[in-house]
């Protein structure tokens, strides 16, 4: 046995010494409020047990353990359902940066803890009503104030910010400038005077995202995590780091076995829907994209774990997995014929067509739109040109909204 | 039947717009989703008011003689504007199985009835993933129903059903009163389609069809009451359409309009392509009414119908962003809206089986 097989096998049976405890069986049921508590619950037990912060420095309250170890970890953790939602955007950009740009290295060490067991949650707050995709368009502003800032504005859709402590926030600093220029990025303590949060309603009728509005916020200079002006590199870093935490090639909806047990439990015309050539090939095409994804995130994984840079591939991930997600979870729903329309909202994601298709829109927006990834892909990897954006060079406070 | 609308066509069109757009309420409509066995009653008082419930039927039981071409323009109007209770499809599936049966009292029973709105109707075919299973685990036998339909559409609330029973091994088309039904509530994720499981447990019930005739006959029913559905599905991705051409006119990035990008740009003009082929093809199936070529013509209304709707429900909420995922904005309306009808009277499988099936027959138009 390979000491990764070994690691495997001990993390297997951690989690299914807690899985009756914290598993999808236990969370049925519970309220957003309750599973979030049995969440916070489950984040303590993983860390007691060594397996939060996985591949971050033991300095921080991490294991020093690599990449390799943190996907197998993962990978055997989605089996069982737990409760690790709410700390999905914490773990996965906010604190990793404050890691990396936080001068106050103590300060940032208790954060990285009490985030690592669960007690504290970071949000990601960049997204405006005027800027998402064109994140460099936003409009919050901070101004100096004796030796600190003040910051007035509204973010939106930020994710859990309801339960959050604290957030990382990219501002305005200077409207004279072109408009990636004039950004400085900042933490910023949630339940701070000033700080409103307003959940917003999704489709799928869960309200995990949020308004958020600032008045009159008081900064600290100690809180701000990047040159004054040169925010929007911070803020690139952190995207940069939201992409490598896409590696479910199932596009974060339900496994392609679900789809061919359903196939197999379905009649289409007198017959199991598994012999119908449509349904094969449906299953074929999906099963061959998605290998691919996953053979390119072990790639990506071994190539880290060997200090080489993973290629940009990586960045196919969510761009492919969540659009077959959301028409393997239509034809899901088609094969159910009638008995599709039964729907339970609280269903899991990934172990029901129902809501995977109804939430899937979400995923195809979320952490960069598709088309916005397309064009990365097309200017970034492959040198086509870039589009015309007349926006281009202009002083913010110069462009017409 | 022409493929040209005449004036009193168009003014239908035009007047039904007219009319739901004044009383549809994005509000209540959310609202309905939320709740099981609740339908929009506005719209459907709104419906009997203006003798939509009648369009279709023949004047000796009060209908006013004017056909699917009629029906299927008020039916793109109810799509656009996501209108809340089924009975416009299934009331006139219903009446047509019944009109074209063989018992007369069923007749004189419910057609006036139907055709006023007094009484409403659901057809209950489908059986799980079967939407019209060639041997029907529901019984028909002593002129009594036995058995159980799943998620049958409008089951929570209609008067009546037309349902595909066994008889004695063969399949059989009845109608029957639901008052002395069971209905169990299905909650779904279109609750303004009202699903219901029907319950019979020896209820008494009207034999229309049997055999090869009740096949022939259901058949019929389902294709026609597919034509009014690609028509509700066509109005439902056209209001999508231009929903998403208004905003991308709308909403800035990068300094310019994101219409004024390709891939949104292209999305909505490959959109249009999609409307107007299923439009077209409605509008030839409504034409072919009663003619050798109608299966065919119902299966391509279906199947491009259903891919517009669906394809638009995508698109316009990924031109949309953030913003398109959100509660309040109700695209989601448009997207469950379009699942739902996409399912009901058989899927895309069913369909391109069918349409296939009647291409070998080789009598296809
Ligand atoms: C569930 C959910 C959770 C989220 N969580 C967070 C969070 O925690 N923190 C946070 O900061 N943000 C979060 N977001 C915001 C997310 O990053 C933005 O919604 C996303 O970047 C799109 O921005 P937008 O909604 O403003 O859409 P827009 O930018 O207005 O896009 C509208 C349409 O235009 C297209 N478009 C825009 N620019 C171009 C271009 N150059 N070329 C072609 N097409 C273009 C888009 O692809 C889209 O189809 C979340 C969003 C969702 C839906």
């Amino acid at each position: 046995m390979s000491d990764l097989d070994a690691y495997r096998d001990k993390a297997r049976k951690w989690l299914e010494s807690v899985a009756p405890e914290f598993g999808r069986d236990a969370r049925r049921g519970l309220s957003v409020e309750e599973d979030l508590a049995l969440g916070r619950r489950y984040q303590r037990a993983k860390y007691d047990a060594g397996y939060t912060g996985i591949n971050w420095p033991v300095e921080v309250g991490g294991q020093g353990l690599g990449h390799l170890e943190k996907i197998t970890f993962d990978g055997e953790e989605m089996q069982f359902g737990m409760p690790n939602v709410y700390f999905g955007i914490s773990l996965g950009m906010p604190v990793p940066i404050l890691i990396r740009f936080c001068e106050d290295k103590p300060w940032m060490k208790e954060r990285v803890i009490a985030a690592l067991k669960g007690e504290e949650i970071w949000c990601q707050l960049f997204s405006e009503p005027s800027g998402g995709s064109d994140l460099a368009a936003l409009r919050t502003r901070a101004e100096t104030d004796g030796n600190g800032w003040r910051m007035s504005g509204q973010k939106v859709w930020t994710s859990w910010a309801q339960y959050c402590d604290y957030g990382v926030i990219v501002v305005r600093t200077d409207p004279t400038v072109p408009k990636h220029k004039g950004l400085t990025y900042f933490w910023v303590d949630m339940k701070a005077p000033g700080v409103e949060v307003r959940p917003i309603k999704l489709a799928g009728g869960d309200s995990h995202v949020n308004e958020v509005f600032f008045d009159d916020v008081r900064l600290e200079d100690s809180q701000r995590m990047s040159p004054v002006g040169g925010g929007f590199g911070v803020a690139l870093t952190t995207l940069m780091i939201e992409r490598y935490v896409a590696t479910d090639s199932a596009g974060f909806g339900p496994h392609l076995d679900l789809f061919v047990e359903t196939a197999q439990d379905i009649d289409l015309n007198g017959r199991p829907a598994i012999e119908d050539g449509r349904i094969r090939s449906a299953i074929a095409r999906n099963h061959a994209m998605r290998a691919g994804l996953d053979s390119i995130t072990r790639r990506a994984m071994l190539m880290m774990q060997a200090g080489m840079q993973p290629g940009p591939e990586g960045s196919l991930q969510k761009l492919v997995a969540v659009r077959s997600r959301q028409k393997l979870s239509e034809l899901g729903l088609d094969l159910q014929g009638n008995e599709a329309f039964a729907f339970d909202p609280h269903a899991f994601v990934k172990e029901d067509w129902g809501t995977s298709w109804l939430n899937a829109p979400t995923g195809r927006i979320a952490g960069g739109s598709d088309e916005v990834l397309l064009n990365t892909i097309a200017e970034k990897i492959l040198g086509l040109p870039q589009d015309h954006r007349p926006d281009k060079g202009v002083p913010f406070n110069q462009i017409p909204a | 039947m022409s493929i040209l609308y005449d004036e009193g066509q168009q003014a239908i069109a035009t007047e039904s717009r007219r009319v739901l757009d004044a009383r549809t309420d994005k509000a209540r409509l959310l609202g309905l989703l939320e709740q099981v066995g609740e339908f929009d009653e506005t719209f459907w008082n709104t419906a009997i008011e203006q003798g939509w419930t009648a369009l279709a039927l023949p004047e000796a039981y009060g209908g006013l003689n004017l056909s699917l071409v009629e029906l299927g323009l008020v039916a793109q109007a109810t799509g656009a504007a996501t209108a809340g209770a089924p009975f416009l499809n299934t009331s006139y599936g219903a009446a047509m199985a019944i009109l074209h049966g063989s018992d007369d009292s069923a007749k004189s029973d419910w057609l006036p009835r139907l055709a006023s709105g007094d009484a409403t109707g659901c057809v209950a075919f489908a059986e799980g993933s079967s939407p019209l299973p060639p041997k029907p685990a529901i019984t028909f036998d002593g002129m009594m129903l036995t058995g159980r339909k799943p998620a049958v559409p409008g089951g929570l609330k209609a008067d009546m059903a037309v349902v595909w029973a066994s008889l004695g091994g063969r399949p059989a088309l009845v109608a029957v009163a639901l008052a002395e039904a069971k209905r169990e509530p299905v909650s779904s994720f279109d609750n303004a389609r009202l699903y219901a499981d029907l319950v019979f447990d020896k209820t008494p019930a009207q034999l229309l069809a049997q055999g090869d005739d009740a096949l022939v006959l259901a058949r019929d029913v389902l294709a026609r009451m597919a034509v009014v559905t690609a028509h509700e599905q066509v109005g439902g991705a056209e209001a999508l359409l231009f929903i998403a051409r208004d905003y991308a006119n709308e909403r800035k990035a990068f300094g310019q309009p994101i219409g004024a990008f390709q891939s949104i740009k292209h999305r909505i003009a490959e959109l249009y392509g999609l409307v107007e082929i299923a439009r077209a093809n409605c509008i030839h199936a409504a034409a072919q009414e009663g003619q050798p070529g109608f299966a065919v013509a119902a299966a391509d209304a279906r199947l491009s119908a259903t891919e517009a709707y669906d394809t638009a429900a995508r698109d316009c909420i990924q031109i949309h962003g953030g913003i398109g995922v959100t509660w309040e904005t109700g695209l989601h309306l448009h997207m469950r809206r379009a699942r739902s009808l996409a399912i009901e009277q058989g899927n895309t499988l069913f369909w391109e089986d069918w349409l296939v099936d009647e291409l070998l027959k080789g009598d296809a138009a």
